[in-house]
């Protein structure tokens, strides 16, 4: 019968085993493996066990090409079985397995797993539970109810974690999955433990050196000695808050990435119309989705960094490189669509409108259309530079500069300058044909609108200004709405703009002349 | 009180002494120890040695070079170190002490049981 055989690579060396040997042999490997796991070497150990059976099996397979399955007994007899080991070193642990197990329910702290047996889909759900000490059917409700709450984001939540979280294999994962609780001691205990390993990694490097120039019990070596524990002493204390602090925190803003990335930006924005109206033209949902990769990647980090300090789980190499290639990915397409918004101002156009007001009257009254200036003007977070601003769930433009001048003949124009920003200069001149003002003329009142639309609400630094032609002999009233507006205007009296308020001034051929002033 | 545990506890520290008088004669390959120890049937199964010779290694009782093989891996062939050697001779005075405690002791249970007859 024609048997499958799987490569393995022992101490360096490359074996045909067949299948069923395979299984057998990796138990082994694994069942020793879980019993050093607490040894202080135990990788060297295994390397020397893995050492002595590749020399076991070299010298089987000198007639044959397969490692088969009585081989490996053969083999695992010889080796013997760790619980033989527990007879002949440690006299500490029961040799039966039941109260082994017992003791590794009692001694080992508890792990999140997933549980696999208990799965719906990946069993993260049964794993949670497992973890929290709750029933299944609760950690399932919770997740429905966030389904609910997150949308979209719940699913997204569940598949970081089936990727993040180990499932329970073997024997002592199950038992650590159910093991001891989670508390702040064994969260401190495990900080403590990934730290010594640190120390003695220190220690051990420290040791070459100072043993070398100064001698193993040196003064020097004592205090290098001393300040190692001070400082280690204060990073397991920091340890200990920072793996809860980056639970928390990366969990919070995860949840507030994942809401941003599928209500597409809406819930960072919501709370400032600025940014809504301003901003929010240029995230689509793809930019948005760039963007919560590039800054979410970074807590996804964090977050996974705190879970190993308090859970012990390690992420496979490949998840974290494939992580952060994803993370350049993000940067790289966001530096992309930052610049196709830099494109959209590349251009800017200037356009012209000149309108007639008709009039038969001599005096004219200025004033300005005051709907709510003041609470446009108190908009949070409105940069003087940008003309525009959100109001009533519009972006209008502001920040109008009016002037008054002397007309060649005798009509009274209004000259509407309009500036925006595009692609290129033929865009850029549609922008400003999307801009309009309006004023009223009633009687002898003529009164400014206080803002400026914008029909396509695309805010591409649009700025208007305004310039009032009056043909000679006309006498204007500066009403005092027209604070903001009015800029700059020249006259004879050479007044200042804001003295220039609530008085009647007239055109000569020289300019504007003040006829009530002092 | 089991009877595996009182053996276990009795064989280890003698399987201790056992593997440090077999390298006091020199460097030894680990297959060199465990066909020693199985002879003199201090050992079952082979995978005890391993551990143990590490355990001794980080205590710096033992220390190993690497040699290459040519069947397999390298190999590491242990031999005892100056701090081994002295821990060697304690041992080795222990040993006598335990002897001749052990042969005391049981003597006088025996005379003891002798007397009651």
């Amino acid at each position: 019968m024609m048997k499958k055989t799987v490569n393995i690579n022992l101490a360096g060396t490359v074996f045909h085993v067949n299948e069923d040997a395979f299984e057998i042999l990796n138990n082994y490997l694994n069942t020793l493996k879980n019993h050093f796991k607490n040894e202080e070497s135990a990788d060297e150990i295994l390397k020397d066990i893995e050492g002595r059976i590749t020399e076991l099996f070299t010298e089987r397979l000198n007639t044959k090409e397969a490692v088969s399955l009585t081989d490996v007994n053969e083999i695992i007899s010889i080796m013997g079985e760790p619980s033989q080991y527990d007879d002949e070193i440690e006299q500490e642990k029961p040799p039966k397995q039941q109260d082994k197990e017992e003791d590794l329910k009692k001694g080992k702290r508890r792990k999140f797993f997933r549980d696999e047996e208990g799965r719906m889909i990946g069993g993260v759900c049964s794993g949670t539970a497992n973890y929290f000490d709750i029933s299944v059917f609760w950690s399932r409700i919770i997740f429905f109810f966030l389904l609910f709450i997150m949308g979209p984001g719940a699913p997204f939540l569940y598949l970081m974690f089936w990727i993040a979280l180990p499932s329970a294999k073997t024997t002592a994962e199950k038992l650590e999955m159910k093991g001891e609780k989670v508390n702040i001691n064994n969260i401190e205990k495990n900080i403590k433990d990934e730290l010594n390993i640190i120390e003695n990694k220190i220690l051990d490097a420290d040791k070459k050196y100072t043993n070398e120039i100064f001698g193993a019990n040196s003064f020097f070596r004592k205090i290098v000695d001393f300040c190692i524990r001070v400082i280690t002493g204060i990073f397991k204390f920091a340890g200990s808050c920072f793996g809860i602090f980056c639970i928390l925190f990366g969990g919070i803003l995860l949840l507030l990435i994942f809401s941003f990335v599928f209500s597409g930006a809406e819930i960072l924005f919501q709370n400032h119309p600025m940014v809504e109206h301003v901003y929010s033209n240029f995230f689509n949902n793809k930019s948005a989705t760039w963007f919560s990769l590039f800054i979410g990647i970074p807590i996804v980090a964090i977050f996974l960094f705190g879970l190993r300090l308090v859970n012990n789980t390690k992420i496979h190499m490949n998840y974290k490189i494939g992580i952060f290639v994803l993370w350049i990915i993000s940067l790289f397409f966001l530096l992309n669509s930052a610049e196709d918004i830099s494109i959209e101002f590349q251009e800017e156009a200037k356009n012209t409108i000149i309108e007639k007001i008709i009039t038969e009257s001599d005096t004219l009254y200025l004033s300005m259309n005051d709907v709510n200036r003041e609470l446009v003007k108190t908009i949070p977070g409105l940069i003087p530079q940008f003309k525009v601003t959100p109001f009533e769930d519009n972006l209008i433009g502001i920040g109008m500069q009016l002037d008054v001048v002397k007309s060649k003949n005798d009509n009274f124009n209004l000259i509407k300058e309009v500036i925006a920003r595009g692609k290129n200069k033929q865009i850029a001149k549609e922008r400003t044909e999307e801009v309009g003002f309006e004023f009223l003329l009633e009687d002898d009142n003529l009164i400014f609108d206080d803002f400026f639309t914008i029909s396509t609400q695309k805010w591409r630094m649009q700025e208007l200004d305004l310039t009032l032609e009056i043909p000679v002999g006309v006498v204007i009233f500066l009403d005092h709405s027209l604070e903001d507006l009015i800029y700059d205007i020249k006259n004879v009296n050479n007044m200042w703009d804001y003295d220039m308020l609530g008085h009647y001034w007239k055109m000569e051929k020289e300019g504007l002349s003040c006829i009530s002033c002092e | 009180m089991k009877i595996e545990n009182t053996q276990s506890q009795m064989r280890k520290g003698i399987l201790e002494y056992c593997i440090l008088s077999i390298l006091k004669n020199g460097e030894a390959y680990p297959s060199d120890i465990i066909e020693k120890l199985k002879k003199a049937k201090m050992i079952v199964v082979e995978g005890t040695l391993y551990p143990l010779l590490t355990r001794l290694k980080n205590a710096e009782i033992l220390q190993y070079r690497w040699e290459e093989s040519s069947a397999g891996p390298p190999r590491k062939y242990y031999s005892i170190t100056e701090k081994g050697n002295t821990f060697l001779r304690e041992l080795d005075s222990t040993w006598i002490d335990l002897a001749k405690a052990v042969r005391l002791t049981t003597k006088t249970k025996n005379d003891e049981k002798d007397s009651k007859h």
